[in-house]
């Protein structure tokens, strides 16, 4: 690919006329970046290998051994059937969709008010918002997991998901994307008797989408790969999502390389599929948050 | 056209939500750090106890110097290589946005499954010390030689991370006009002189941010120690919120956790602060 890629640039450079130095540009471009590719990928291409190697492959050798020469499918097998691989899966399927919809929901709610209405204790309720942007959570890990043991939600979903279904950052964001939408819009809808609630829902939510969508990646991204949480909360390994699962299968079959790096492989695809469809999604949320965080 | 318990109405739920997960623990997480507060015994008022606790303990002063260790080993990097990198990108070449996705991916990629590729990495015969040997470097023990492994762990740090600035870089150099570029190159500039003398003045308001970002990055991180290396060997990469949660959810000593993480905000208040003053003399 970087070839065809370089053979490109020739024909570009020739046409536009100063060649020799950009096209020396380009192919230096390219060589740092296949060197910085090389190191971000081999920790991946390496498990694969491992997980796909059979009991004549070596996995620690020297000079490493890149390429399986007795490829199996069985270390895949295995972990599917020794471990509940599925409910793993379908667990952190749970937890990532009230981790995304949860924040959309009150982030919206609560950014509504301070964005598009006028009301005493306004600027009291941001500033105190804005403020707790400053503390880290990990400041607050104790104490939110004393509420979460006083409320009762100890070893339950709600125990993991409700520290993070409200954040002053994604409150921040929507409040940013209500106030970019012009004054007359809600005017209009008043005037045709809609109500405070159906303005809010029908009118300007869906006028929201493009910040709902930065604020739904973030939270994804976080959900997913929630690990905290998960382990301080959950006490039933039936209800432990991937990331803890495969946490504890490290611990389990420590000796065994095949099968963790197996595990590894099957807890990396999903995200790496929504990442592939949603790329640009996640690129732009990605900008997003560094230009308004 | 709005009153005020429409306001109210819409407010009622996220805020009771704030309340219970932010609002009350921020100012409880202090609370505490003042009581010996334990899960078992009843709690008692013990005044600044934990903190004159904390500064003679030499397992939080060791955590500290670790933890500090740790943020003067990856916020230089993760500053500085995603901008060459974002630079690089930012070129109209042929691929160049696979590129992109590529350095951004393991930003999405779990702790655990970090620490587990890492591991071996680093293993005694992993592929490093194999890279490693062509350069004359005997066996290195990376994670099981305490005077390695925070390097390794800010190795991985920094392969997480530099995408993820990468992306803040290029939406700042997005906004850097060309003709700046163009006045650059007809008075001779070469490629990186210009990006010297044109775009890092026009990026620094995100220098400073990504230095702001990545210092609070590396003064909480401890879950890739936690799943790495669980704070050893020796307590070598124990860093302070590492002990926080030791301290908290291993031995139960609530209070005095709180402390140390109180100290710690305050840290990372003045760093913040000291970064602010050094990266923002002049105006934007």
């Amino acid at each position: 690919m970087a070839q065809t890629a370089i053979e490109n640039n020739i024909k570009m450079s020739n046409k536009d006329g100063y060649g020799k130095k950009k096209l020396l540009r380009a192919g230096g471009t390219y060589l740092l970046l296949l060197i910085v590719t090389c190191i971000t990928i081999i920790p991946f291409l390496w498990t694969m290998s491992t997980s796909l190697k059979g009991e004549k492959d070596t996995i620690f050798s020297v000079p490493p051994q890149l390429i399986p020469t007795d490829i199996t499918f069985s270390n895949f097998v295995q972990v599917w059937n020794s471990l509940p691989i599925p409910m793993y899966l379908l667990n952190t399927l749970i937890l990532t969709f009230f981790g995304v919809v949860l924040p959309l929901i009150f982030c919206s709610l609560a950014a509504f008010p301070l964005a598009r209405m006028n009301f005493k204790g306004k600027n009291l309720i941001f500033m105190m918002i804005i403020a707790t942007m400053m503390i880290p959570n990990e400041v607050t890990m104790i104490p939110v997991y004393l509420v979460i043991d006083k409320l009762g939600l100890m070893g339950s979903y709600a125990g993991v998901i409700v520290p993070g279904a409200i954040t002053a950052f994604g409150i921040f964001l929507m409040r940013q994307g209500f106030i970019e939408i012009p004054k007359e819009i809600e005017e209009s809808a008043i005037i045709d008797g809609a109500n405070v609630w159906q303005i809010f829902w029908r009118l300007l939510f869906p006028m929201l989408r493009p910040m709902l969508g930065v604020l739904a990646i973030l939270s994804f991204i976080a959900s997913w790969n929630n690990f905290l949480w998960p382990l301080l909360v959950l006490d039933d390994p039936n209800s432990y999502p991937i990331t803890l699962g495969l946490y504890q299968l490290q611990g389990a079959f420590s000796a065994n390389t095949r099968l963790i790096a197996a595990g590894a492989i099957i807890a990396l695809l999903p995200v790496m599929i929504v990442f592939i469809i949603f790329q640009r999604f996640f690129i732009e949320a990605a900008y997003s948050s560094s230009v308004k965080g | 056209m709005y009153k005020a318990r429409h306001a109210w109405s819409f407010l009622s739920i996220p805020l009771l939500l704030l309340l219970l997960f932010t609002f009350i623990p921020s100012i409880a997480a202090l609370g505490l750090s003042f009581t010996n507060y334990n899960v078992f015994d009843p709690v008692e008022w013990v005044g600044l106890n934990n903190y004159i606790q904390a500064f003679q303990d030499s397992e939080f002063r060791k955590a500290l110097f670790n933890t500090v260790y740790y943020w003067l080993l990856v916020t230089p990097v993760l500053v500085v290589f995603p901008i060459l990198i974002a630079v690089l990108v930012n070129q109209k070449l042929r691929g160049i946005s696979m590129f992109r996705l590529i350095f951004y991916f393991p930003v999405l990629v779990s702790v655990v499954v970090t620490a587990i590729l890492w591991k071996w990495m680093f293993a005694k015969q992993g592929i490093i010390n194999y890279f490693l040997s062509f350069l004359g470097i005997g066996e290195i023990g990376w994670l099981i030689n305490p005077s390695t492994v925070m390097l390794a762990l800010a190795f991985v740090t920094v392969w997480q991370g530099f995408g993820y600035y990468m992306l803040f870089y290029l939406a700042a150099l997005q906004g850097v006009p060309k003709e700046l570029y163009e006045a650059c190159e007809l008075d001779g500039g070469s490629f990186w002189q210009k990006h010297i003398y044109v775009t890092v003045p026009l990026i620094k308001p995100m220098i400073f941010f990504v230095t702001v970002i990545s210092t609070m990055g590396a003064f909480k991180e401890f879950t890739l120690m936690l799943t790495m290396t669980s704070g050893g060997p020796l307590r070598a990469s124990t860093t302070a919120v590492l002990l926080v949660f030791q301290e908290a959810f291993t031995e139960l000593n609530m209070g005095y956790a709180s402390a140390i993480s109180f100290i710690l905000f305050i840290v990372i208040l003045i760093i913040t602060f000291i970064n602010q003053k050094f990266l923002d003399q002049n105006p934007r």
